[in-house]
């Protein structure tokens, strides 16, 4: 019966469990990467329908471009201030439903549901409700003197990006609570029990005991929902499509840009290499200090 | 509230007639529903088919293709696709990581890690002046080993989180009575681990399902995913929004379904096995 059956099958070594995902990262992730590097020291010359070798120019104009800059200044805007929004908000959320037994099924049920849309779904609502001649949120910030509804919240160059936001953090918002609810969950319930009756604050409890023991969750989250964030496109492509003028174009979007509409392929590999390099760096900074293990 | 609030306004969205839509305050109740819209979209039944009476009401404006069945087989075929072979290849892969040790195994588990760090779009300009030129471009298949590619490390992460929780004395006890590996992975780590491959399988589903970027770079008129598909709706001559939100919702339905069996396993799929709940 063993005889029969192929030598891989039978094999000790890790190899040929791994020689599918090997191949298919070498075809689909480590050759992207070889081309988008040798992309960046090229461009198409549309003249001549043709990749020309540039030299290192791709890279040094990384550092002059203020088209570049303003896409990261917009990049950083769009994730520290999602990602807080979404940990406070997720977290108070995730408080108040904890106490909660029996009603945490259907409220799981519930924010799943904010998941499964696809995010240029989510997009396309919210750009729908923030209209200021129809849209509900625009007419709700009227009624409660907040904003005119003359000011189009999505062509404001003040308020585009924030529109954008309010569509990312009521996708995700959930995501963070359900990661606390069950970070929640898992804590052990002896030290909180000494602490009421030792006659702790809940605003004590909270800061002293669940917020530390929560500390690896949060970095859980942080990682996940930043390298995310970090790399927004649907919601900018669907809601703005970088309007008004470069008001929200992301790291993304920019680098999606220069290659769809400029054609500037060498430019555009050498963004989406900086952004991957950002990422990287910065997730590897993370994993590190928050020690998480896979 | 402000959670359910705009999931059911879409869904009133899909079932008002456009003199119900574009009025203020919003009409969340007192509305009269109509079908048409999704009628239109799923069932092919034009707007110039339906009774002149309601299109003059339902105000179909600009035109544009309004069916998208296709657009949801599409869908389909691309999310199964990557689905299946996603997690067929990551099964394999958790195994060995899982089970057999091998040198560098850290540094590996970190590289897959750091695929999931890729932005889609470092990927997708590659791909598209690749598949250009090999003929994948416009193709399902070129879409579904995109869209396997960028859920491999949700994939094998929380497959190998899910295989780690059998113990290793059930190993190490098969291996004495001269089990191979394969024996192992047949006959333990397969049938105890039903339902984390199943929540996988579904993760990888909706991330599929959901997504942007790939399709719009790797597709042109062939086919076009429900994300995609749903910016046919913007016009030139204005969006039509009942159609866009019946889309949505019938969208909407087999995701949430999908995501409903698999609550139990949703945080640690989420977190790619590095949170168990």
């Amino acid at each position: 019966m063993r005889l029969s059956m192929p030598r891989f099958m039978i094999s000790e070594h890790p190899f040929p469990w791994l020689f599918p995902l090997i191949a298919m990262l070498l075809v689909f992730a480590v050759f992207p990467l070889a081309y988008n590097i040798y992309l960046s020291f090229h461009e198409f010359a549309i003249a001549k329908r043709s990749l020309v070798f540039v030299g290192w120019e791709n890279w040094l104009k990384l550092f002059s471009d203020t088209r570049l800059y303003n896409a990261l200044v917009i990049n950083i805007t769009y994730t520290v201030v999602c990602l807080t929004v979404q940990l406070v908000l997720g977290f108070l959320i995730a408080l108040l439903l904890d106490t909660d037994e029996k009603g945490f099924g259907v409220m799981r049920a519930l924010f799943s549901l904010a998941l499964v849309i696809p995010p240029a779904v989510t997009g396309m609502m919210f750009k729908m409700m923030e209209d200021p001649q129809f849209g509900m949120i625009a007419w709700a910030l009227e009624k409660l003197h907040i904003l005119s509804r003359e000011v189009p919240i999505l062509a404001t160059s003040e308020l585009a990006l924030a529109g954008v936001m309010i569509a990312d953090i009521w996708q995700w918002t959930p995501f963070i609570t359900l990661i606390f609810l069950a970070g929640m969950r898992g804590l052990p319930k002896e030290p909180f029990e000494s602490a009421v009756i030792d006659g702790a604050s809940q605003w004590k409890i909270t800061t002293r005991f669940t917020i530390p023991m929560l500390s690896k969750v949060i970095a859980v989250a942080v990682l996940i929902r930043g390298i995310d964030l970090f790399r927004t496109f649907d919601y900018i492509y669907v809601m703005t499509s970088g309007g008004p003028g470069i008001q929200t174009y992301t790291l993304s979007f920019y680098t999606w840009k220069q290659f769809a509409t400029s054609l500037k392929w060498g430019y555009g590999a050498t963004l989406s290499l900086l952004a991957l390099i950002i990422i990287n760096v910065a997730a590897t900074v993370l994993i590190k200090l928050a020690k998480i293990k896979w | 509230m402000t959670m359910v609030l705009p999931i059911y306004f879409w869904i009133t969205v899909s079932i008002k007639r456009d003199k119900d839509v574009f009025v203020l305050p919003p009409k969340l109740f007192r509305f009269e529903p109509t079908a048409d819209y999704f009628k239109a979209v799923l069932l092919d039944i034009s707007p110039v088919e339906q009774s002149i009476e309601s299109r003059g009401a339902l105000g179909f404006s600009g035109g544009g293709i309004t069916y998208m069945v296709p657009r949801l087989v599409d869908s389909i075929i691309i999310a199964v696709g990557s689905t299946i072979l996603v997690v067929t290849i990551a099964t394999l892969a958790a195994f060995a990581l899982s089970r057999i040790h091998f040198r560098a195994q850290h540094h590996f588990v970190y590289l897959i890690l750091s695929t999931r760090m890729l932005p889609p779009v470092a990927v997708a300009i590659p791909l598209f002046l690749t598949y250009k030129t090999v003929g994948l471009y416009d193709t399902h298949l070129g879409v579904i080993l995109a869209h396997t590619v960028m859920n491999i490390p949700l994939a094998v992460l929380l497959l190998k989180s899910f295989f780690d929780d059998v113990p290793l004395e059930i190993d190490e006890a098969a291996i004495i009575d001269g089990a191979t590996y394969w024996e192992i992975f047949r006959r333990i780590i397969l049938p105890t681990m039903r339902t984390g491959i199943a929540a996988t399988a579904v993760l990888c589903f909706i991330f599929s399902w959901t997504e942007f970027l790939f399709v719009l770079m790797l597709t042109a008129t062939g086919l076009k995913t429900v994300p995609v598909a749903t910016s046919a709706f913007v016009t030139s001559t204005g969006t039509q929004w009942g159609s866009l939100a019946a889309l949505g919702v019938a969208a909407l339905i087999p995701a949430f379904i999908f995501i409903l069996l698999v609550q139990k396993n949703l945080v640690r799929g989420l977190t790619m096995g590095s949170l168990k709940q």
